[in-house]
């Protein structure tokens, strides 16, 4: 594959890109920006090689997400956690509409399963492939995710409704 | 799906809120192309340097180191010596030829 039609894929992707690589940075603007100029300059100077460019977004994803693991590593941020990791339910009022807070009181892999199945429109399948991770996990991470984000929108608008 | 409607509702929201998000532009990353031109021009001058090396160049002439000593008669039937320099000999003699003179 050659530079241009590399250029182009990047191009046809930049928007979506730059959204999943915030949403892999917790959401934070200029770790984003920086993420995603490593991941392109690793792209156009062959140090990440797609083979099939049907996979074309998976593959650009799953650069954008270890990008980014690294990226929070060197600036102190990411935090090392089992995967089964529940994030403790700390009692703070979050607005139904921050739709940023509510997924990040999710698990790690649970808020990016969700984010590339509802948000970006992946299969689990793909979703897997982005993470490196098995299929059946793929989906209990899936599965756990939604029963989970649906309690704590549900929780959201009680609060809110009583609440107030 | 019934069961996923409230999330899809939930992500159309959060998709919504994010097209106030301001995108970066996408970057343009110029080729180097200057890469291709250091080792062509590095090429061109050896080539130049190689022609001007190969230039015939003129043959200098060989010092005139063969000088013929000739004892001549002249019109007075005097002898006299003619010296001549050149870088060959027409005929050669050999200094001791003399000697096989049969007497």
């Amino acid at each position: 594959m050659n530079r241009q039609q590399l250029d182009h894929i990047l191009q046809t992707y930049h928007r979506d890109a730059y959204i999943w690589a915030r949403q892999c940075c917790s959401f934070e603007d200029e770790l984003a920006k920086d993420v995603l100029q490593q991941v392109y300059l690793k792209i156009l100077e062959g140090k990440a090689k797609l083979k099939n460019i049907d996979k074309a977004k998976t593959w650009l994803f799953s650069i954008i997400r270890y990008t980014s693991i690294d990226q929070l590593r060197a600036s102190g941020k990411l935090v090392c956690l089992e995967e089964s990791y529940e994030v403790p339910d700390v009692q703070e009022e979050i607005d139904h509409t921050d739709y940023q807070g509510l997924i990040k009181k999710l698990p790690k892999m649970q808020q990016e399963v969700l984010l590339m199945v509802f948000y970006h429109q992946m299969t689990i399948e793909q979703s897997a492939e982005v993470l490196q991770i098995g299929l059946g996990t793929a989906r209990t991470h899936y599965d756990r995710g939604k029963k989970k984000l649906k309690e704590i929108i549900t929780k959201t608008q009680t609060q809110e409704h009583y609440g107030r | 799906m019934e069961d996923n409607a409230e999330l899809k509702r939930f992500f159309e929201n959060m998709k919504e809120q994010d097209q106030q998000l301001e995108i970066p532009p996408y970057p343009s990353y110029k080729t180097k192309k200057i890469n291709f031109w250091i080792p062509a021009g590095i090429a061109a001058s050896l080539a130049l340097l190689g022609l001007i090396m190969n230039e015939p160049q003129p043959i200098p002439e060989a010092p005139k180191e063969v000088l013929i000593i000739t004892l001549q008669e002249g019109e007075n039937n005097e002898q006299e010596f003619v010296i001549e320099e050149t870088t060959y000999l027409d005929v050669w003699e050999s200094p001791t030829a003399s000697l096989l003179t049969d007497y």
